[in-house]
């Protein structure tokens, strides 16, 4: 039929540019970058084109000595693990405080809820360096957290926090609240609180209640806020740069510094790859297993 | 609210939380008025710090700069979400997850990883790095963005009112320009605003494919907190903070109107 | 002006055969993933007449307007405009105007410019669309709500401007789909003898879709009830009820008799012991089901018509059902008006006979 040919035809159309600048310009050069990975790195930076070599995969745990034999370098493995803790540990704790945060902001009622809503979100949409500043201005030495505390008393000398992995797990935590704190949040404000009624009824006290039935049909929202942080979490750069003081705390400096100083970028490409890799599989675990069964009652 | 609805612990974590949430950016604007340049001692109140920020010529320009890029990064992004959201509204068709997934890109891929590709891409073509590179690496993270609020908008739009136009005589030119694009404006809108938004404070991508010209107001602050705390950065921090709230509180309230 | 049969007023010198406004010939649709939503549909609805699509959900009757509209393609058949094939016409080609069932009135422009949006399509000018719009107003009697958006109107005002808005081109044809379902019941009443009255002022055919029965007998000049993408029956709200041709029919509308009879090769039916009379000849041995309305039946002494045994009285007002177990089995609802005598009526568990009058049995083709 015509006129279902001219649709076609005008979707198409409509779906070109989009497709064309990403496709051009975010799927192409993210193959670029997995091809780079497997380039050998220049004299002075940079990359050798068309001379390929696995170099920078092997760097990941190795180094060469002087004959070229492999010796284990665990360096590039304590920042792995130090990035993969650091992110499981800022989610851990945006669960414990998210998940209390979220249950109260669902027993509002509906106003209050959407005010509540509306100032979570807005931190999200600040300057991140800004943000990270704030806290480098209270964490450091003699700074307001500082102030405050040996204003009251509590300490004589600097807690000395800012430039440790504390200071960036604080501000980790602090960036992704939010990620955690809304799907929880939307998973709970559709829970029917018939059905905590109900248990009540039964005589389940509020931690019983809490246990059986309103976390296990929050599980969705708790899986979903899980992978927000985690997966930002491992890829973070600003927050360990400014409040780790420069060191390459975490996978994100450590592809940065590729770029700087390091000048290794077949390495920067293949480090940025697996980080690829691993975000794109904990994804696929949580679309297959959270994502396939439709939620049941609430 | 009802006693059953209330479990202990929660009010008192929630306050907490708002409090941990809203802190850091309430003692940086307070800290932007100290007289004081240390940050701690408050001396007074001044609005001396942000004169020096807009006398400051290296600000201005890298504020120019970021405006530009953003204005333009949110045109195009705008722009080119708008068609995709309508023809992904259309109806159904093969591949349209690969494209909702293409379209999400940017949200998913982690920005140190973007940034890189960006890097490698403009390298291997050979286009310098400043503004240009910028500028098509925002329109990028931008699209994104911008869709969602658009895309939510479209599908509110009862299909009737399209068929009603038919109906009357409209033909689909004119069904667009009356019909849907009015009642989709807000959409369109608040998308546009939260672009700018995001271009605007972006900094890490910004930071692999600036270059030596490209330099935006992230880049620069960015300069200025490793040089070190200084009265000057908080104010700035001060102006981009209340920016982006004012920002974004529009565009909420824009998306919710009509 | 001259009164043709019928009571219709027509110009002079127009003929007196009806003029064909649609006609939809073999007409099927099929959604992909198969679901077939009519059936090579043949259909004619005449110039200047009310006419009603009726069925339960899903019949296709909703698709069946909707193709006419230009909204759906048809998967085969034809379909033609006063003698002008239409498919592959988008519905901004057709001369043909719908008022819809959720109104569609456009949200942000004012009650008047919705009802003059065709105009403006078509390039009216200003001066002349305005009085359009005035006149389409008093028409509906919404003189005075110009300015206001649809948003600020109450349901019953609403669907008033998706008619005022259907009929400002002027068009040949006017399709309402279910238009009154969103209202409360007395609105409802209301509007439907509005619609009437305008159907007959204006002389537009209408094509009207509804699923209640009630609503197409009070309101159309002829009906065509469709089941699963069938039509079953067409013709008057007095066929139709009267003398309904299938099962189907018989059962959607009002309340009906259906008892199984056996021929005798005349017009006579054998059924369990008596006999029934019908207007079609069936030939002998052959097992028919028949039809009747409960009020074209009578009660009378045993002995006379069928017998049977009176199970249950159930008192209405204005009517009496007396629900009686026929002899040769079977049962049947027998409808006696009121007329005030409370003596004399056959109480739960009296035998009586039940009386047809002539021509109340329809045989039914299935």
């Amino acid at each position: 039929m015509r006129s279902a040919a001219r649709t076609r035809l005008a979707q198409a159309l409509q779906l070109a540019p989009a497709i064309l600048v990403l496709g051009l310009f975010m799927l192409g050069p993210l193959l670029l970058m997995g091809y780079v990975s497997f380039l050998e790195k220049g004299s002075y930076g940079g990359v050798k084109w068309g001379v390929h070599s696995v170099e920078a995969y092997v760097k990941f745990l190795f180094e060469r000595d002087f004959d070229d034999s492999l010796i284990l370098n665990p360096d590039y493995l304590r920042i792995f693990a130090r990035s993969f803790g650091l992110a499981v540990a800022t989610t851990v704790l945006a669960l414990l405080i998210g998940f209390p945060v979220a249950l109260y902001m669902a027993m509002q009622p509906e106003r209050r809820r959407n005010l509540l809503v509306f100032l979570v979100t807005i931190p999200f949409w600040t300057n991140l360096l800004v943000r990270n500043y704030a806290w480098i201005l209270l964490l450091r030495n003699g700074g307001l957290v500082d102030g405050v505390l040996q204003g009251a008393g509590v300490t004589e000398q600097p807690l000395g926090i800012l430039y440790t992995n504390t200071a960036v797990a604080i501000g980790l935590v602090y960036s992704f609240l939010p990620f955690m704190v809304l799907p929880i949040y939307t998973s709970l404000e559709k829970l029917d609180f018939r059905l905590v009624e109900a248990a009540y009824d039964l005589g389940a006290g509020k931690a019983l209640a809490l246990r059986r039935v309103v976390i296990p049909l929050a599980k969705p929202g708790i899986a979903a806020g899980c992978i927000l942080v985690f997966i930002p979490c491992l890829g973070a750069y600003v927050t360990p740069e400014l409040l780790g003081g420069g060191k390459a705390l975490l996978i994100g400096n450590l592809i940065q510094s590729q770029f700087g100083v390091a000048r290794n970028w077949p390495f920067g490409a293949a480090l940025a790859f697996f980080l690829l890799s691993v975000v794109l599989l904990a994804m696929t675990v949580y679309a297959l297993r959270f994502k396939q069964r439709p939620e049941h009652g609430a | 609210m009802s006693r059953l609805r209330r479990f202990p612990g929660t009010a008192a974590m929630a306050w907490a939380f708002f409090a941990y949430l809203y802190l850091p950016i309430v003692v940086l604007v307070v800290l932007a008025f100290n007289a004081n340049s240390s940050a701690t001692i408050w001396t007074g109140f001044t609005t001396d710090w942000f004169g020096r920020v807009a006398n400051n010529p290296d600000i201005v320009r890298a504020a120019k700069n970021s405006l530009l890029v953003s204005t333009v990064a949110t045109i195009v992004a705008t722009a080119v979400a708008t068609l995709a959201a309508l023809g992904m509204a259309r109806r159904r068709f093969r591949g349209e997850g690969a494209v909702s997934a293409l379209i999400s890109l940017p949200l998913v891929v982690p920005e140190v990883v973007t940034a890189v590709a960006s890097l490698l891409f403009f390298v291997l073509l050979r286009i310098d790095l400043g503004l240009l590179t910028v500028a098509i690496a925002h329109t990028v993270f931008c699209i994104p963005f911008a869709y969602l609020p658009i895309r939510a908008r479209l599908d509110g739009l009862d299909r009737s009112l399209l068929e009603a136009a038919g109906d009357l005589y409209a033909d689909p030119w004119r069904t667009f320009w009356r019909i849907t694009l009015p009642l989709l404006a807000p959409g369109i809108l608040s998308g546009a605003m939260l672009a700018f938004i995001v271009s605007l404070d972006d900094f890490v991508i910004t930071y692999f494919v600036a270059g030596a010209g490209g330099t935006t107001l992230p880049i620069y602050i960015y300069g200025m907190i490793r040089i070190g705390v200084s009265p000057e950065v908080n104010a700035v921090s001060a102006i981009m903070l209340v920016v982006s709230i004012a920002f974004v509180s529009l565009s909420y309230l824009v998306g919710r109107r009509g | 002006m001259t009164i043709a049969a019928g009571g219709r007023i027509t110009a002079e010198g127009a003929a007196a055969a009806p003029e064909t406004a649609i006609a939809i010939r073999e007409v099927s649709k099929a959604f992909p993933g198969g679901t077939v939503a009519l059936d090579r549909v043949s259909l004619d609805i005449r110039a200047n007449e009310f006419f009603t699509l009726l069925g339960p959900s899903g019949c296709g009757k909703t698709t069946l307007l909707r193709l006419i509209g230009g909204f759906e393609e048809a998967s085969g058949g034809r379909i033609e405009l006063h003698g002008q094939p239409i498919e592959g016409l988008p519905p901004h080609r057709r001369p043909v105007n719908t008022v819809f069932q959720s109104y569609a009135l456009f949200p942000h422009l004012s009650v008047a410019d919705n009802i003059g949006f065709a105009l403006e399509m078509q390039g009216v000018a200003r001066a002349e669309r305005e009085r359009r719009i005035a006149d389409m107003l008093a028409l509906v009697r919404l003189t005075g709500m110009e300015g206001r958006r649809p948003n600020q109107l109450s349901g019953g005002q609403q669907q008033r401007v998706a008619l005022a808005r259907a009929l400002a081109a002027g068009p040949k044809v006017l399709l309402l789909d279910e238009p009154l379902s969103a209202l409360d019941l007395k609105l409802r009443k209301e509007m439907q003898i509005e619609l009437k009255r305008l159907q007959r002022e204006t002389g537009i055919t209408f094509v009207f879709v509804t699923h209640d029965q009630e609503e197409a007998l009070t309101m159309s000049d002829r009906i065509a009830v469709m089941e699963s993408g069938k039509v079953l029956q067409v013709g008057t709200p007095h066929e139709i009820y009267e003398r309904p041709a299938r099962r189907f029919v018989a059962g959607f509308i009002g309340e009906t008799n259906l008892l199984t009879a056996t021929g005798t090769g005349g017009r006579t039916l054998r059924l369990g012991g008596g006999e029934v009379a019908v207007e079609a000849t069936v030939p002998a041995g052959t097992s028919v089901t028949i039809a009747s309305r409960p009020e074209r039946l009578r009660l009378a002494p045993p002995g006379e018509g069928l017998a049977g045994l009176v199970e249950d009285v159930v008192y209405f007002g204005t009517d009496t059902n007396y629900h009686v177990a026929l002899e040769g089995g079977g049962r049947v609802a027998v409808r006696v008006q009121n007329r005030g005598q409370a003596a004399g009526r056959p109480l739960a568990g009296s035998r009586v006979g039940v009386v047809a009058e002539p021509g109340a049995w329809q045989v039914l083709l299935d």
